[in-house]
């Protein structure tokens, strides 16, 4: 087992600052600039004070309705889901919802079983972190080599610009101006 | 008892068993009868590790009865695997090699 | 038919070298069997008993001759000179090698083919009716909303990795040949009180180890709401769809646990927030894709009824062909032809490549260069002018295609089964040919008159057994084969479940128990007009129970 790296648009990060909680960390006051990771439900019954963007995030697991998150975004800089297996795919339905009818804005990793043929389908969900422990992955990443089809038959989450031709079909969108 | 080691190729998909000397053999005449369990655990042994180095997938150790100095596979899935589609008899081991294994 | 334009073109330009680096990945040892394997699956390719198989695409059944002279070539330069037409209109071959499958992907790109999605928990190839645009009943032609699917389906980031796999099928007359009461998504295109285009939707029919006719979950939506509707099933499905157990993961067992109404308005309040999204398809993108599927320009062909007339009257061979095998056309001087791919002790499907020259060149030369692929394993030449039957039928002939038997018993649909399929229980192919043997003769089979035989090799039902008005279930039962048989199945507008009649029978008894089902039918029916499912609707299993097992039965 290779180590777990963080891999965003744009390269591998360094100093990811956020650790996922483990049983001891929770629900004991938390610092502050823990940057802890906790299970949704835990979340949402932490005191507001611990509810803080330099404090905490979110892990969904895959039958968590993420929707309940929704009125805490202004506090949440991360929200992890999980693909416990390549053929669990709910959590592409929920990186949908969180970006196209939540408007979360904020980081959005996958976590679990990230494998390289399914990063593509995970950015085009509005995934854009991702957390990588399959070697083959990393090594496909490192060398920038991301096996997408940049060519869509159907909107989804993350940027892309119609063709013209037919309503659902996209493209690519041009790469974004750097703010 | 009497067991085989059989799998498929990688590259081609074609149903292969495990003979004497290591090699992936496409007649189960010829392939290597485990008759005892050491024998059996060898073949389970081989098995892993052709499967681990990417030679051939779906590996299963199969039971096995010697009629005649021929050697039949005891159920019907394996046997139609060791000879062919049983209604294309043009098609498959069968089509190559004595009739004798024809299921 | 629907043309590639250059987007599609690279569409499936990237698919298959994305496909052929995961291929190169796996034959290095990079990846292992366990990462590759949904990889190939989703571009169609298993692994079966004696070698690989690749399923390709065939949308909606429709093919050109240009394509089918391509899936000829591929059969003879990479198989071995054939390929078997499937119940969901696709064609398999049952020896590529892994190797090759990238070369075939990119043969089949060059005809716009590909493999992509007939296999996997994802969309699966959508189907249609195999007279569509032809028939006479229809209300409008299903296909444009099914290319529509099958774009918006293909690689769809949100929906490849479902519970299970998922089979969406769209009719558009009142007769419904292509079986959507029994698919996850079932289509009834049709027209409302105000002459507008839309669908009654139907969700949660399958066959398999549960079977279950689909519930009509809304009554009319607009022709524009189709993708919309659709991912809101498809999001309600994934996200609450069982993964806990794969016989569980159909949508049917979703629909069913949670509940019709329940069910419902999940669906209906997800898709309150996507109807007014970027899924709402305008009216110039729907009128566009039709047009691509405008009936081919007929002449027409008067003369053509009195030289059908003749030519029955001198050859009963034809007009016995011309009775089961051509239905009628909406311009009323042609014909939909179908080509019989269950010869008599033949494998049901199966077409030689030089089978499928012929079928290209009678295409070209005859239809308005259009094939299909019908669910029931036959070929369909949608429009043909009557006055050129006669050579469409000693054309055929010819390549041993011209069996009358469209529609009866002989006309059985198979599964591969244990003479291929590593899923299989038993064997399915030589119960159809010993079956069809029985009843050879022509005048026998139109006696009997419509019935639909069905046979799966395993509870998969690939066969469709349970909507067979006999269908036969092997299983393994002690290292041997053993059939089951159902009855009273039926897969058209009145769907149905057919019932278990009782123990199943051997392989040397298994052709007897069909041929006592249908003497006791005979024996019972009120007359020739009244067909076997009639029949059995009518009095029920009784009458059959008797007849297979007698005092047995009655002790039981």
């Amino acid at each position: 087992m290779s180590e777990t790296r963080i891999w965003r648009p744009g390269g591998f990060i360094a100093d990811d600052p956020w650790h996922i909680a483990d049983a001891n960390d929770v629900p004991t006051a938390i610092a502050a600039d823990a940057r802890l990771i906790v299970p949704m439900q835990t979340y949402l019954e932490l005191e507001p004070e611990d509810r803080q963007q330099d404090k905490t995030a979110v892990i969904a697991a895959p039958d968590d309705d993420v929707g309940k998150l929704e009125q805490h975004f202004a506090n949440l800089a991360l929200i992890a889901l999980t693909f416990p297996a390549f053929n669990d795919g709910r959590a592409f339905s929920q990186a949908s919802l969180l970006r196209s009818r939540l408007g979360y804005r904020g980081e959005l990793r996958a976590t679990g079983d990230v494998l390289i043929d399914q990063v593509p389908l995970m950015q085009r969900c509005g995934i854009d972190s991702f957390s990588i422990t399959n070697a083959t992955a990393i090594r496909r990443l490192e060398e920038g080599r991301l096996p997408g089809i940049t060519a869509y038959y159907q909107p989804a989450a993350a940027p892309s610009r119609a063709t013209g031709t037919y309503a659902w079909r996209h493209v690519e969108a041009p790469a974004t101006d750097p703010a | 008892m009497k067991k085989v080691l059989t799998a498929n190729r990688l590259t081609d998909g074609i149903a292969v068993w495990l003979g004497p000397n290591g090699e992936w053999t496409e007649n189960l005449n010829t392939a290597l009868i485990a008759r005892h369990q050491e024998a059996a655990d060898a073949l389970d042994e081989a098995g892993k590790s052709a499967f681990n180095n990417n030679v051939v997938v779906d590996i299963a150790i199969i039971d096995v009865e010697e009629v005649n100095g021929d050697v039949y596979p005891v159920r019907l899935r394996e046997r139609i695997r060791a000879a062919g589609p049983t209604i294309r008899t043009d098609l498959g081991k069968q089509a190559d090699l004595e009739p004798a294994n024809a299921a | 038919m629907y043309r590639y334009d250059e987007f599609d073109h690279d569409f499936v330009r990237q698919r298959v070298a994305q496909y052929r680096d995961q291929v190169e990945r796996r034959l290095s040892g990079e990846i292992d069997e366990t990462a590759f394997k949904p990889l190939r699956l989703m571009n169609g390719v298993y692994l079966q008993l004696h070698a690989y198989m690749l399923r390709v695409a065939i949308p909606y059944g429709t093919l050109n001759s240009r394509q089918m002279r391509r899936l000829a070539r591929i059969a003879r330069d990479y198989d071995k000179g054939y390929g078997h037409f499937t119940t969901r209109q696709n064609i398999q071959y049952n020896w590529p090698k892994l190797s090759d499958t990238p070369a075939i992907l990119e043969e089949l790109a060059e005809v716009e083919m590909h493999a992509i999605q007939t296999s996997g928990n994802c969309i699966r190839n959508v189907s249609a009716d195999h007279f569509a645009g032809a028939a006479a009943d229809e209300v409008a032609d299903p296909r444009p909303y099914a290319e529509i699917l099958r774009q918006w389906s293909s690689n769809h980031p949100e929906y490849s990795f479902l519970p299970r796999k998922f089979k969406i099928a769209v009719t558009g007359s009142e007769r419904d040949r292509a079986a959507i009461q029994v698919h996850d998504i079932g289509l009834h295109l049709k027209r409302n009180e105000q002459g507008e285009l839309g669908f009654a939707v139907y969700v949660g029919g399958g066959q398999g180890r549960t079977p279950m006719i689909a519930k009509k979950i809304r009554d009319f939506l607009p022709e524009a709401d189709l993708l919309s509707y659709t991912t809101a099933i498809m999001r309600v499905y994934n996200l609450y769809g069982r993964r806990d157990n794969k016989y569980k993961a159909r949508i049917k067992i979703l629909v069913h646990e949670t509940g019709e109404e329940e069910f419902t308005r999940q669906v209906e309040a997800e898709w309150e927030n996507l109807k007014n999204t970027g899924l709402k398809m305008p009216e110039d993108d729907l009128a566009a894709i039709a047009a691509y599927f405008s009936a081919p320009e007929l002449q027409d062909r008067p003369d053509g009824w009195t030289i059908i007339a003749s030519g029955k009257k001198n050859d009963p061979g034809f007009a016995s062909w011309v009775h089961q095998n051509v239905t009628p056309h909406r311009h009323p001087d042609y014909a939909a032809v179908t080509i019989s791919l269950k010869p008599i002790g033949g494998i049901p499907g199966d077409a030689s490549d030089e089978q499928m020259e012929v079928v290209a060149d009678l295409a070209e030369r005859f239809a308005h260069d259009e094939i299909r692929v019908s669910h029931e394993q036959n070929l369909v030449l949608p429009h043909v002018a009557l006055a050129d039957l006669e050579h469409v039928y000693h054309a055929l002939l010819e390549a041993d295609l011209a069996i009358a038997n469209a529609g009866l018993i002989s006309d059985i649909i198979a599964c591969p089964g244990l003479d291929y399929c590593a899923l299989a229980n038993a064997r399915s192919i030589p119960v159809a040919q010993e079956i069809s043997e029985r009843f050879a003769s022509i005048e026998r089979q139109r006696a009997i008159g419509e019935l639909k035989i069905k046979i799966s090799g395993c509870i998969n039902a690939c066969g469709h057994h349970h909507v067979g008005h006999i269908g036969i279930l092997g299983v393994e039962k002690k290292g041997t084969e053993l059939y089951q048989i159902t009855l009273g199945g039926s897969g058209d507008e009145n769907s149905s479940i057919g019932q278990i009649i009782g123990r199943g029978f051997e392989p040397d008894k298994i052709t007897d128990a069909v041929e006592t089902i249908v003497e006791t039918y005979m024996g019972l029916r009120l007359n020739a007009e009244e067909t076997f499912l009639e029949a059995y609707r009518r009095v029920g299993p009784a009458p059959f129970k008797e007849a297979l097992y007698g005092d047995k039965a009655k002790a039981a």
